[in-house]
């Protein structure tokens, strides 16, 4: 496992990282809108709940795009039942407090197959966990974004670092992924969960104010970030993907690894030829 | 009509098949022999499209259907023309419930929706699995499974249709199902198969032609009787025959049994039923392992009804039985992992499910039936020393003991890549490890063939001549001839009969090897013939076995 | 006669969707409650026996535990307007970080009754997405996605199938693991995860790679007809629908964008990017074995969900009132609301009986066999 493999099982076309940036900052744009948002403070301001109804088309679209020109029966085989463990994962862990196992494998997935396998494992884990769990709801197409993102980016680090430095790269990246995920979810459910102030009637001292100043919201946004989510939830999912990952990792990513060895793609000029540059078996 | 034209593959500068030729013509059975891990599944790769894409290696010559060059086409686009089964069907599975599994390959061709109708129905009534229908694939046995998996393929009407070891996880009856929907196949429907199999007692009598592949790669194609005479693997039917010098050689047991007026002449009465080990009595107290009466339940349903066993020390006990029957669940009631519902279950005279994880490994071994659940680590020298470590044993026990059971293995190999037989000599160590007296086995004889059972057997024979108590389940007949000093049958849960192998096989023939099937009760092994000849008959000796 | 038999999923989620996209529209709590009792009576009314069906059940939980955090924050960070004091506390100022919050503080009804309004409107929103759920089958649902997810759908059927497997697969390793003996000493807990871990996953990644061996043979990933020029068309839709929508999501933000950015181009945006979808959708020839059909009663529970989403819009257009009473008022209704929400609980009359296990079952055994069993 000291060789770090360079090549990924779904790679990422440049066509297919436009959709994806495009995507990703639309997406952004409707998780964030909150403070993005300039309205007249006289008005009343109902979530935009037409985000709601257009981020999993613009999911759709991605994923469309990602497995545009066919996606390898072994990629997609390894798909499956990585998010089917990563759903029970989740399964398992979602009663114990703070102990949610989610990110873990998709991680490590992300970094052994690519970012553009652990977007969309970030995507199929979600989904498939949500069916198993009575999890589908607004908030689904987010965490799948989300939960692509941080997949994605885990795909991203760089490829040259191995071994024990590898690992602690991993657990850091993982701290930071569980805050951002719990940031960024918290962005979305703030104006639904504390509601929006409503001139000519009274509100939390934390909702959104529209038309506030964006420091003022922002600020407001923290504290109730730091008050619901920082001390429990985001720090007990931090701690565990931290664990998981430093003591499972190695032995997890030596399986992977070893599933990507075999899954490796060949591009269609290697296999016209009759002389196929695949793994040689011992 | 498929040609495979000087076909050579290798990995890495491995070769593993050279310059092989095979032709196959419409309406033929054509079965593929030889010895395990020579390389049957590549060839039927290379068939159907699926080496080297999956596999990595390099491949040379042609493949040609009806004339044309395919060698360039993937899988997926020979799907309607070859239909592949590989091992272990459940593992295929894409869907979960029968008809959907029968539709996926046509929903992937894209045909009309009226036709795959029509042709889902065609194929639950030609495999006779129409009640099936709705069901959820898990809850099949595994020969539905196996005829759903070739009825999957068959949907697409394909023209050849590959078999990888079809019956080799099956019980006889439910081998014999599969086998008789495949000459089904062949004669009704002028389908083409090419099967690979290395229980050749169940399918030679089917094939037309005999390809038998050896170590260096070469193919050997021809009619099985002739090339069987010289066939490195063989059949226990073909070794006696080879042994009376019959030719041609007899490929099914009725053919045999018309000949054998001369055999037995010469061969005279069979042996005198002597305990082949030193009488147990002397050397313990009493059998090792008593269970009475025992009754195991699943939530309400009975796994086990009134069962009575006692193993006594070095012998070697085959537990038979179809798939279901309660062979596992009674091993793992020796083992303690179930409770006895009602009756006792004593292994040196303690009830294992009382007894502490600890005591339970240092009074009974089990290997389960899937061996590689016990292994977790990266080389087989990590696996050896955490057995020695858990079992508080000597460094070095475990991979001494498995240099004994399998010489050769490299330490530094990781276990998932061993061969089948390699990875099960590497739990039977790591069991073994904590010195239990009472070793239990479940299938160990699953992708073995000839010569690895046989070394199989040899490695359960000394350890039972070191005074260990060995229980084996297995449906594998010739397997228990070799083995086994006594038997026990169960069936729904309840023993059917037990006693010594000669007598429980002379009561029912249905599990009687070919030898006895052929000559009588009373010959069990073809050795024991060879032995029996040479006694009475000084030239005879000289064939070998 | 209605025969039983599921309906197609899409149209379930329709109906949802408008019953949701309803309450989104009203903070109403009448209204949100008659909209709470057509989703529950629909659900009773129409689920089969499926564990899905189950899940409805999770969905009122966390809609009342939604409406439950929605007053204790207004409890905790409540403003500290004048009411009718229902509940004084002492004020909590936080420290200066926080500068202008304090916790706690005297709690008046109109802010109990403003956090329960806001609170039922996205109670009833989840619940009709559970009611969703509790009506469509998944795996039919994933059947029926649209071409250009096909690979997704599939990794998701994979996904599905895989989860019972797993469980065997963890019940088999864990009981193997106990014949070999834990480790002892520090960390051992993890170490036995591992040994869990370990075997689990190898064992699934090597039935995933024959599973892949399997899908390849029987022809999956054939390749399509699409031409280079309509992979390329196909990208551009999608890339120039994408930037559509980031801008026209930009100036829905930004109000001093021109309002020609915003819902205009939203929309052409929309429009792009669903044509390069279903053109994507194009590049592969597959057919589905007993397709879902889309019948009458399929349009009529759409047309349901329909109606009940546009009817209160239009409440919220025309009767504001209506959709949001003030806190100090016994909150009002209109005939024309009450109508609309009323239409969603046609399915219940319209929609076929269930499929259940027991009239799932194949139809009596023939009764040629009976007798011969018994005389057996």
């Amino acid at each position: 496992m000291s060789a770090v493999d360079q090549r990924v099982a779904v790679p990422l076309r440049l066509r297919s990282a436009v959709v994806l940036g495009l995507a990703s900052l639309i997406g952004l744009m409707m998780l964030g809108w909150p403070l993005l948002l300039e309205a007249d403070p006289t008005q009343r301001v109902d979530p935009p709940f037409l985000f709601l109804g257009l981020l999993p088309v613009i999911l759709a679209v991605v994923l469309a795009e990602i497995s545009e020109g066919g996606m390898d029966a072994r990629v997609l085989a390894i798909l499956g039942v990585l998010s089917a463990v990563n759903a029970v994962l989740r399964g398992v862990s979602a009663g114990t407090a703070g102990l949610e196992l989610v990110f873990f494998l998709l991680i490590l997935g992300g970094r052994v197959f690519g970012p553009g396998f652990g977007f969309v494992l970030g995507c199929t884990s979600l989904f498939a966990s949500a069916l198993m769990t009575a999890g589908v709801g607004p908030w689904l197409p987010f965490q799948m974004l989300v939960a692509g993102w941080v997949g994605m980016f885990a795909g991203l680090l760089p490829r040259r670092v191995s071994g024990r430095w590898e690992i602690v790269m991993l657990v850091a990246y993982g701290v930071l992924a569980a805050y951002a995920y719990g940031l960024l979810m918290n962005l979305w459910g703030w104006p639904f969960i504390l509601g929006i102030q409503v001139p000519g009637q009274d509100s939390t001292d934390l909702s959104y104010a529209p038309g506030a100043p964006l420091l003022e919201n922002l600020h407001r946004f923290v504290v109730y970030t730091l008050l619901t989510s920082t001390g429990g939830w985001d720090t007990g999912r931090a701690i565990t993907n931290a664990l998981a990952i430093a003591l499972l990792g190695p032995a997890v990513l030596t399986t992977l690894r070893r599933a990507a060895r075999r899954a490796r793609v060949e591009r269609r000029g290697a296999v016209s030829s009759r002389d196929v540059a695949g793994p040689t078996l011992p | 009509m498929f040609e495979l034209r000087e076909v050579t593959f290798r990995y890495g500068d491995r070769p593993v098949l050279d310059r092989v030729d095979l032709a196959i013509d419409h309406g033929e059975l054509v079965l593929l022999a030889g010895p395990t891990g020579v390389g049957k599944s590549t060839l039927l790769g290379v068939v159907a499209g699926l080496v080297p894409a999956f596999t990595g290696g390099t491949l040379t010559g042609d493949v040609v259907i009806d004339g044309e060059s395919v060698l360039d086409r993937p899988a997926r686009e020979r799907a309607h023309v070859v239909g592949y089964v590989g091992q272990n069907p459940p593992a295929w599975f894409v869907t979960d419930t029968v008809e959907e599994e029968l539709a996926f390959g046509m929903e992937q061709l894209g045909l009309a929706a009226p036709t795959m109708r029509r042709r889902v129905e065609e194929t639950l009534d030609l495999l006779g699995i129409a009640d099936l229908r709705h069901r959820d694939l898990r809850t099949l046995s595994g020969g539905q499974q196996q005829r759903v998996a070739i009825g999957s393929v068959l949907t697409t009407h394909p023209r050849l249709l590959v078999l990888d070891e079809p019956t080799s996880a099956l019980d006889p009856t439910a081998a014999e199902e599969v086998l008789a929907t495949l000459t089904r196949l062949v004669h009704d429907l002028g389908v083409s198969v090419l099967v690979a199999e290395h229980r050749l007692e169940r399918v030679v009598p089917f094939a037309d032609r005999l390809c038998l592949l050896g170590a260096g790669g070469q193919l050997r194609v021809g009619d099985p009787a002739e090339l069987l005479v010289d066939s490195p693997i063989a059949p226990p039917l073909v070794e006696l025959g080879r042994l009376a010098g019959w030719s041609p050689l007899p490929l099914t047991v009725r053919d045999a049994r018309r000949r054998t007026a001369d055999l037995r002449a010469r061969l005279g009465p069979p042996p005198v039923v002597v305990p082949e080990v030193p009488a147990p009595e002397s050397t313990e107290t009493g059998p090792e392992v008593q269970v009475r009466r025992l009754l195991v339940t699943h939530g309400s349903v009975p796994a086990l009804r009134d069962v009575d066993l006692s193993l006594t020390p070095a012998t070697v006990t085959a537990l038979m039985g179809r798939n279901g029957a309660g062979k596992s669940t009674l091993l793992w009631a020796l083992q303690g992992r179930y409770s006895a519902t009602r009756g006792t279950v004593r292994v040196a005279g303690k009830d294992p499910h009382r007894l502490k994880p600890d005591a339970r490994r240092r009074a009974t071994g089990l290997v389960p039936q899937s061996p590689a659940d016990l292994l977790y680590l990266e080389t087989v020298a990590e696996e050896c020393a955490a057995a020695d470590r858990t079992a508080s044993a000597a460094p070095g026990t475990c991979a001494g003991l498995l240099e004994r059971l399998a010489p050769g293995i490299d330490p530094a190999g990781h276990p998932r890549d061993l061969s089948e037989g390699q990875r099960l000599a590497l739990a039977v160590a790591i069991v073994l490890t904590a010195g239990p007296p009472v070793l239990l086995l479940d299938e160990p004889t699953r992708g073995l063939d000839y010569p690895g059972k046989h070394a199989l057997a040899e490695i359960l024979r000394g350890l039972a001549a070191d005074g260990r108590t060995i229980l084996v389940a297995t449906h594998d007949v010739e397997f228990v001839a070799q083995v086994a000093d006594e038997v026990v049958v169960l069936a729904e849960g309840e023993v059917v009969s037990s006693g010594t192998v000669r007598d429980v096989i002379a009561e029912s023939p249905a599990f009687a090897p070919q030898v006895t099937k052929v000559l009588g009760p009373g010959w069990l092994r073809v050795d024991e013939v060879a032995a029996a000849l040479a006694s009475s008959d000084p030239t005879a000796a000289e064939v070998p076995s | 006669m209605r025969l039983p038999r599921d309906l197609h999923p899409v149209a379930w989620w329709c109906w949802a969707v408008g019953l949701a996209v309803g309450a989104s529209c009203t903070t109403n709590p009448y209204l949100l409650g008659l909209l709470l009792a057509v989703a529950t009576i629909t659900v009773f009314a129409c689920r089969g026996d499926q564990p899905w069906a189950r899940s409805f059940r999770l969905y009122l939980w966390l809609g009342l535990v939604v409406l439950v955090i929605r007053v204790l924050f207004r409890v905790l960070v409540g403003g500290n307007d004048a009411g009718h004091v229902l509940l004084s506390m002492p004020e909590i100022p936080l420290p200066d970080w926080a500068a202008g919050i304090s916790l706690l503080g005297p709690f008046s009804r109109e802010e109990l009754l403003a956090a329960i309004y806001e609170g039922l409107r996205l109670a009833t929103l989840l619940i009709a997405v559970g009611a969703a759920n509790a009506l469509a089958n998944p795996k039919r649902l994933m059947k029926s996605m649209p071409p250009a997810l096909y690979e997704v759908g599939t990794a998701m059927v994979v996904a599905i199938t895989v989860i019972p497997q797993l469980a065997d697969s963890a019940r088999r390793v864990r009981a193997a693991q106990q014949l070999r003996g834990g480790e002892r000493g520090r960390g051992h807990r993890v170490r036995s995860v591992r040994r869990l871990l370990v075997p689990i996953l190898e064992d699934a990644f090597e039935r995933s790679l024959s599973l892949a061996a399997g899908m390849d043979a029987r022809g999956y990933g054939r390749a399509g007809t699409a031409t280079a020029g309509q992979r390329r068309s196909t990208g551009a839709l999608m890339i120039l629908g994408l930037i559509g929508i980031c801008v026209g999501v930009y100036a829905f933000l930004d109000s001093t964008a021109p309002r020609l950015l915003a819902w205009p181009m939203l929309a052409l945006g929309l429009v792009a990017a669903l044509a390069g979808f279903v053109l994507a959708g194009r590049r592969v020839q597959r057919t589905r074995y007993r397709p879902e059909r889309w019948h009458t009663t399929e349009v009529l529970v759409a047309l349901s969900g329909v109606v009940v989403g546009a009817g209160l819009w239009l409440v919220q257009r025309g009767e504001p009132l209506v959709a949001h009473p003030g806190v100090l008022a016994v909150p009002e209704l209109s005939l024309v609301a009450v109508v609309a929400i009323l239409v969603g609980i046609a399915p219940v009359f319209v929609a076929p009986p269930p499929l259940t296990a027991r009239n799932r079952a194949p139809v009596a055994p023939e009764p040629a066999e009976e007798p011969a069993k018994v005389a057996a």
